[in-house]
């Protein structure tokens, strides 16, 4: 398939080794990838706050970097990103153009388990990880059941690495609390925040996962600082890197 | 609606608060995993029901349904009401409820009255009012004692002294009814609790309780406690009192059973309470009253995502679940409710506007409601208000049109990003620190790629 990447900016910025992963997996699974010009950010820390006119401009230009480019799907390595850019496009365009960009998004381990599932890792991946399943790809996209909820459960993020070779998933204890990064209320809830992260954090390295592995870069790079503040033996990975090391 | 006497001028914004809850960290860890117990037991209760999720969507259609006809489902409720011997009366907010309470019982002079949990007088500060017209009020719920004697409000809509610590009642039990000194055993202190109730039951020249729900075709209010306290008042004056918000009408004996099947399974994971009381009507030779109260609420009916928040049927289920809510405590959000509920009824009484921001959006408290209260969309939405208003935060209010702007233009974004990346990778993490405000004072600051991705994906893939 040909496929437009959608690179939020916190992935552009501080984590290229998410985005480099995205890449090189999709290309091993056979995908031509393209990265259409002019992507900033989803629109997501001003809607957030309530500051939807503030948002506009960037959700458009966001917007029309997809608008009329060729492919088959645009997929995206950031569950809550991708979300927020679904729900903003939907706020300031209402057109049949836009509508067209956002029936083409997945979230990555959504485009890996419903759209072009993996047939077949070719190397192990001998640790032990301990899966965060951050809020909005669980209870806005359903990667997985939330523990709120009752009934049959299911889990694409778990069904997609554990066709990995040698690799033993494991969960941190209360497994899908929020992890405290809120995008803004890190910063302005920074107690609290903070309170959650070193919770999420301890809670993944009780678990003696080597890593902690997530679908949310933006949760990560919250958890990976109050790990190594609290001098936690476990390290973040993406799910990208993890299937990427597989492949 | 009035705000909470915690709230007023000068009062400091929930992130303030919060930080000094979070200060003494054994408490929060204690705070939280309190309230976790509560949320696991409400999962081990959810989980023994098959049915549990169309439970929550009959709870949900019919308390939409309810709303959506109110005038008259609550016209037909009078009316039943009437025929079965009731009083009725109507108040538009706190003021007239607690002006009509006042007259009921200044008729009968009353001297003395006990009262049942009642987030909705406490939402009118009815005992401060009472009081000050010579009414002595005693709540009668042991949590509700607690904080009365402690002079606090709750902190918690269904568990009201959950911040205390069983050592803390044992003192203010010493201090106020006689206890031993250093007693902590709560078998001991919920004893002297009960005696010390007793006597004020016997001798309450009336009883008002709060509704948690009133069933139209019937006439009929629904009152559940776990104590018989609501019970062991409203049977032994002959004068009865019922509060309730517009919003606890039900059509019938059937939509109330729906309700009472998640009620205390979602608050404590009890697949019932333990008496869940139905009064239709005034003892012999009594007087029953019900009084019916707006306050604020058909405001909220009028925006179509806000009128959502009265299908709450105050089981407190979003507050245990609640990550900000456990560690921040039911103090730290300005208002009688806290909790997303809290946030949800109160943003707009919130004269800090921080509550709205108290919250991650994670959801956790919309899939854990039993009626599908839609509360991150709602606190999502209550921000925009806010931001509409030109209530923003202090904070917020002066960065967000920058962050708009900058994340707008590629140009500044890209220079300003590489600016930063090259000073995280090169700057002692010491000399950052100050500068990097809430992040860096309780997290390592992120380790900074040398480039950003377009620039590997523009060199390695040739774009």
């Amino acid at each position: 398939m040909k496929i437009a990447l959608f690179i939020p900016c916190l992935v552009n910025q501080m984590m290229p080794h998410v985005g480099i992963a995205t890449v090189e997996l999709l290309e091993k699974l056979g995908h031509q990838v393209i990265l259409p010009k002019g992507q900033t950010c989803c629109g997501q820390p001003m809607t957030n706050s309530g500051c939807f006119d503030e948002a506009k401009k960037t959700t458009l230009k966001l917007l029309n970097a997809f608008k009329g480019v060729e492919c088959d799907a645009i997929v995206c390595p950031a569950a809550s990103c991708l979300v927020a850019a679904k729900e903003n496009f939907h706020e300031f365009d209402t057109s049949p153009e836009a509508q067209a960009v956002i029936d083409k998004l997945y979230e990555l381990t959504e485009f890996l388990h419903d759209v072009a599932p993996i047939k077949a890792f070719n190397k192990p991946f001998n640790h032990k990880i301990s899966l965060q399943l951050s809020c909005h790809g669980i209870r806005m996209l359903d990667l997985a059941t939330p523990s709120e909820q009752m009934g049959p459960r299911t889990n694409k993020v778990e069904a997609v690495l554990k066709a990995i070779p040698s690799i033993e998933i494991v969960y941190p204890g209360r497994y899908d609390e929020c992890c405290g990064f809120g995008g803004t209320f890190a910063v302005d809830e920074g107690a609290v925040s903070a309170k959650m992260g070193k919770d999420k954090a301890q809670a993944h390295a009780e678990t003696g996962a080597k890593y902690a592995v997530g679908f949310d870069p933006s949760c990560l790079l919250h958890l990976d600082g109050m790990m190594r503040r609290q001098k936690l033996p476990i390290e973040t990975l993406h799910i990208a890197q993890v299937i990427n090391a597989a492949l | 609606m009035s705000t909470n006497h915690t709230s007023g001028a000068g009062s400091a914004v929930h992130a303030k608060k919060a930080e000094i809850f979070c200060k003494d960290e054994a408490r929060v860890d204690w705070h939280s995993k309190a309230l976790w117990m509560l949320r696991e037991k409400r999962d081990r209760a959810a989980s023994s029901i098959p049915e549990w999720e169309q439970l929550r969507e009959l709870g949900s259609q019919l308390k939409l349904h309810t709303l959506t006809h109110l005038d008259q489902y609550l016209e037909e409720f009078e009316k039943n009401c009437l025929a079965n011997g009731i009083q009725v009366h109507w108040a538009k907010d706190g003021i007239e409820h607690n002006q009509i309470v006042h007259k009921i019982l200044a008729d009968k002079q009353v001297k003395k009255l006990v009262k049942s949990k009642s987030m909705l007088t406490e939402e009118c500060h009815l005992n401060p009012y009472l009081e000050s017209h010579g009414i002595e009020v005693i709540d009668t719920d042991l949590g509700e004692r607690i904080i009365q004697l402690a002079e606090q409000p709750p902190s918690h809509i269904v568990v009201p002294a959950i911040h205390m610590k069983k050592e803390e009642v044992g003192e203010l039990f010493h201090d106020k009814l006689g206890t031993k000194a250093g007693a902590a055993d709560p078998l001991y202190l919920t004893r002297a609790a009960r005696a010390h109730l007793r006597e004020k039951f016997l001798s309450a020249d009336a009883a008002m309780t709060g509704v948690n729900m009133a069933i139209a075709d019937k006439g009929t209010v629904v009152v559940c406690t776990n104590e018989g306290n609501a019970d062991m008042g409203a049977n032994l004056p002959k004068l009865q009192l019922h509060s309730m918000g517009i919003d606890k009408i039900v059509p019938d004996l059937d939509s109330a059973a729906v309700i009472l099947r998640t009620l205390a399974r979602n608050a404590t994971g009890q697949p019932v309470t333990t008496y869940s009381s139905f009064y239709r009507g005034p003892q012999t030779d009594g007087e029953m009253h019900i009084i019916i109260v707006d306050n604020g609420r058909t405001d909220m009916l009028q925006d179509k995502i806000l009128a959502e928040s009265l299908k709450c049927i105050r089981c407190g289920g979003c507050l245990n679940t609640c990550p900000v809510y456990r560690r921040s405590g039911g103090y730290s959000y300005n208002y009688t409710i806290p909790g997303p509920i809290g946030i949800a009824v109160g943003a707009q009484n919130d004269d800090t506007n921080s509550i709205p921001w108290a919250c991650t959006l994670c959801g956790s408290c919309s899939y854990v409601c039993p009626t599908k209260v839609p509360l991150d969309k709602i606190i999502h939405h209550h921000r925009r208000l806010k931001a509409k208003a030109g209530k923003l935060p202090y904070g917020k209010r002066s960065y967000m049109p920058l962050v708009g702007n900058f994340m707008a233009s590629e140009t500044m974004l890209n220079c300003s990003m590489s600016v930063a990346r090259t000073a995280l990778r090169i700057l002692p993490g010491a000399m950052l620190k100050p500068f990097s405000g809430a992040w860096g004072k309780y997290r390592e600051l992120p380790i900074a790629p040398k480039s950003s991705f377009e620039t590997w994906f523009n060199k390695n893939r040739g774009q």
